[in-house]
């Protein structure tokens, strides 16, 4: 009883304190307290509610640190208690223009799960911003705060020191000015990332419905349009630039090929060949040769991996399945693409052979992603038997063999070892095998894991398990299996966002994707952990792990993994999937869901460790 | 004989369906799926198609576990050289067609009345009775129909698509399941890339 009573007053200090804080109609938050349109902390964020004074200096200034090359950023809270129009002016002035502000105005989501408002997409707005409260476009009867993302970029060149700056509200013929004092220190953060964050997709159907305005103009050329390529880049753009890259898959469970995801084919048998590169080019050209990120911060770079179209009905036919006809297929038109690539110069990115297909989808009779029985793997053998005859074996491009596995991956290592490179690997089961990610990585392979973005109604730091878990574990990335599926209404009854870290910026005259919270704070983890990373020198990695691990949510690096299973000697296919949940229960028990400091924790703790290598 | 009448038939098929104004478009379609939905009915091999899913995938197919929500689809299997034997068929099937079309086979379940599910799907990832992603479902009337009295049955309810459902036999006979030769009048390159 006595313990209820001091939880309830603590929770009760809690949210007093963060109304509290929030009551100055000017607020500065750090990244990882979201308010809500009525200026509190968003619920899940509460637990980091100590922090809502972090950002604040001894004169009541907002302090910034950041190192050079990345991004320091956090919240600006505008609170009017009654209807009113404001201007909101955020700057840092620099005449070399290597500091730079990006000011994002918050959407306030309204999820229809638990009836409450969520900020997480980002509206590109400018520096000087005026609008009225309530947001007319947000429609929220009586709200009296919006919330805007300030992205302080800082240039690798920048010089060191201090800069001053200031956030200015203008509303109801009164001026609140909120000096800014942002500190360069030497530190560069690196520009490659220790882990490969990707963002993946299905096809581009989802395109034409959510940027719909766009599509109508022209719907049976949009397709082939200049602006849908154009949006394609964008959305590869927008990745890119927060540390992270794309997937599209351009192929269906049955083998259904988009068409600006292949070269086009004609003829049959050994007549079989490709007639066109048009729409691939227009597609993959300027992906291939990094110009399609020449306006970038980061620069230009070719993106490094693609899947290609190539599936058990793409390029050959399966109706010559296991017949001369089926490989005569395969290899021409392989051999061409290899050919194509050759002669673009196309040799930084990875083209992936990947099977996505799954027999329970009814268009093959073998699994290619998860495969479960162990019986399905002979077909990977087989086409690992035709690409060796498609490709010259001194190919200056790089074609890999990837793989999605879980059931079965401990087998997939041994059989498929030297076939396939890039492992996909299902989480849960990947922590059985604490040994897996250093014996792959040894040989060579690429190794990612698997999962999907957290919800906005999880805590900020949620995001950041998975770039962590992945530095932790060793391995080479992460993949949030869907990233682009916001829902058919994201705006009014969002359905939480666990398959969407962008959104279209076509509901506000932005022509491309906009990104969200989720996404700054994943991008500002990758910064940190390169960060991490590169200390390693100094100190072993697997202290600079242990440290970090300790930091995020009081744990140790055994904690991340669970032990090898009984179920792990029987096949495969007599494994329950409740069985592997029960399974991976120690780290369900040890790491439970992270707290909205956790991250904060971890730069923290990369940044006195910078301070200590200087 | 019945080879060479079947290709009789073909050919007037393929003859008669040169160039197709919109408005004539259904029609011919319809006419041309019909003819493909025949030469299937007799050139399908039901005992094959029988050996396809196998007795786990069957028997698991409508287990439940709380625990464990993909236990069904985490449990389905087929006989690969079955299922390539009969997918060949309905891919060669489908080339009769001078328009993309897709033959898909359709089979009841054996224990479970009115359940039916689609066993063997194709490149265009058309059909006009499958829910994506769905295992099994309801047997349609018209499919009902098919199975009962063996008569080919042309559905388009949904606009701008024909179906044409052709029963599929055994050795015994008996109608085991039935083929949807599918198309639509407008392709959508883009619909079902997933």
């Amino acid at each position: 009883m006595r313990r209820l009573q001091t939880r309830f007053v603590f929770l009760f200090l809690i949210a007093i304190y963060s109304q509290v804080l929030l009551a100055r109609d000017l607020e500065a938050l750090p990244e990882f307290l979201r308010s809500d349109p009525f200026g509190a902390i968003v619920a899940p964020d509460r637990s980091g509610a100590d922090l809502a004074s972090s950002l604040y200096g001894a004169k009541h200034q907002v302090v910034l640190t950041g190192c050079r090359g990345g991004y320091v950023s956090f919240h600006l809270v505008v609170k009017l208690p009654s209807p009113s129009t404001y201007t909101l002016d955020v700057t840092i002035p620099d005449p070399t223009n290597k500091v730079q502000i990006d000011l994002f105005r918050e959407w306030f989501h309204f999820t229809d799960s638990d009836k409450r408002y969520y900020p997480d997409a980002l509206i590109p707005v400018h520096a000087t911003y005026s609008s009225r409260l309530p947001e007319p476009d947000n429609r929220i009867p009586k709200q009296t705060a919006q919330a805007f993302w300030v992205d302080v970029y800082v240039a690798p060149d920048t010089r060191l020191g201090i800069f001053s700056g200031t956030a200015k509200l203008k509303a109801n013929s009164k001026i609140t000015t909120l000096p800014i004092q942002l500190t360069v220190l030497a530190c560069v953060i690196p520009g490659e990332d220790v882990v490969t964050i990707d963002h993946n997709s299905y096809g581009s159907s989802w395109l034409a419905q959510q940027f719909a305005g766009s599509y109508q103009h022209d719907p049976d050329h949009w397709f082939e349009s200049n602006q849908f390529f154009e949006l394609i880049h964008a959305y590869h753009r927008v990745f890119y630039e927060h540390r992270g890259i794309f997937h599209q898959l351009g192929y269906g469970h049955s083998g259904k090929v988009g068409p600006e995801f292949a070269p086009g084919l004609e003829g049959s048998g050994r007549a079989k060949h490709i007639t066109s590169w048009s729409l691939y080019d227009r597609h993959y050209g300027p992906l291939f040769d990094g110009t399609a990120f020449s306006a970038s911060r980061r620069g230009p770079r070719p993106i490094p991996f693609v899947y290609l179209p190539i599936n058990p009905e793409w390029p050959a036919s399966y109706e010559f399945w296991g017949e001369r006809g089926y490989e005569a297929e395969f290899v021409n038109v392989v051999s061409e693409m290899e050919r194509h690539f050759r002669e673009k110069g196309w040799t930084q990115t990875n083209f992936e052979i990947f099977f996505n297909h799954k027999k329970r989808y009814k268009g093959f009779p073998w699994d290619g992603d998860e495969v479960r029985f162990p019986k399905d793997l002979k077909y990977f053998l087989e086409y690992d038997r035709l690409l060796k005859k498609a490709l010259p074996p001194n190919t200056p491009v790089h074609f890999v063999v990837r793989a999605d596995v879980s059931w079965d991956m401990e087998e997939q290592f041994k059989v498929l070892n030297g076939i396939v490179r890039l492992w996909c690997c299902g989480g849960g089961i990947l922590s059985f095998y604490r040994h897996a990610p250093k014996m792959l990585c040894d040989r060579g392979d690429v190794v990612w894991y698997y999962g999907g973005p957290p919800g906005v109604t999880d805590s900020s730091s949620a995001i950041t398990e998975f770039p962590l878990r992945a530095w932790l574990w060793g391995v080479n990335g992460y993949v949030h299996w869907l990233t682009v599926s916001p829902g058919e209404d994201p705006w009014f009854h969002f359905d939480g966002g666990q398959t969407a870290l962008i959104y279209s910026g076509e509901r506000f005259g932005v022509s491309e994707p906009i990104p969200s919270i989720r996404l700054k704070i994943q991008r500002n983890c990758l910064q940190d952990l390169a960060l991490l990373d590169s200390l390693k020198r100094r100190k072993s990695l697997d202290s600079l792990r242990a440290g970090a691990a300790r930091s995020y949510n009081n744990s140790t690096l055994d904690d991340w993994w669970n032990s090898r299973p009984a179920l792990a000697d029987l096949p495969s296919d007599q494994w329950l999937g409740s069985a592997i949940d029960d399974s991976t229960k120690h780290t369900q028990r040890a790491l439970g869901h992270p707290g909205a400091s956790a991250w904060y924790k971890v730069h923290q703790y990369a940044m006195s460790l910078q301070a200590e290598a200087k | 004989m019945k080879t060479v009448s079947l290709i009789g038939i073909f050919m007037f098929a393929i003859l008669g369906i040169a160039k197709l104004s919109p408005e004539e478009a259904p029609s011919k379609m319809q006419k041309e799926l019909d003819i493909v939905a025949h030469v299937g009915s007799a050139m399908v091999d039901g005992d094959i198609c029988q050996k396809i899913v196998t007795q786990r995938a069957r028997e698991l197919m409508f287990a439940s576990d709380p625990r464990d929500r993909f236990l069904a689809g985490d449990n389905y299997d087929v006989d690969d050289v079955a299922f390539n034997t009969v997918k060949k068929t309905l891919i060669r099937l489908s080339h009769l067609s001078s328009f993309p079309a897709d033959v898909n086979l359709w089979m009841p379940i054996e224990g479970h009345a009115g359940k039916i599910q689609l066993v063997i799907r194709n490149k265009n990832e058309m059909s006009q009775f499958w829910n994506w992603g769905e295992l099994y479902g309801d047997i349609v009337p018209q499919m009902e129909t098919v199975l009962k009295t063996g008569q080919r049955v042309t559905v388009t309810n949904k606009p701008g698509w024909i179906s044409v459902l052709a029963p599929v036999y055994n050795s015994l006979g008996d109608v085991v399941g039935l083929i949807e030769t599918v198309s639509q009048v407008k392709m959508d390159a883009h619909e079902n890339v997933k």
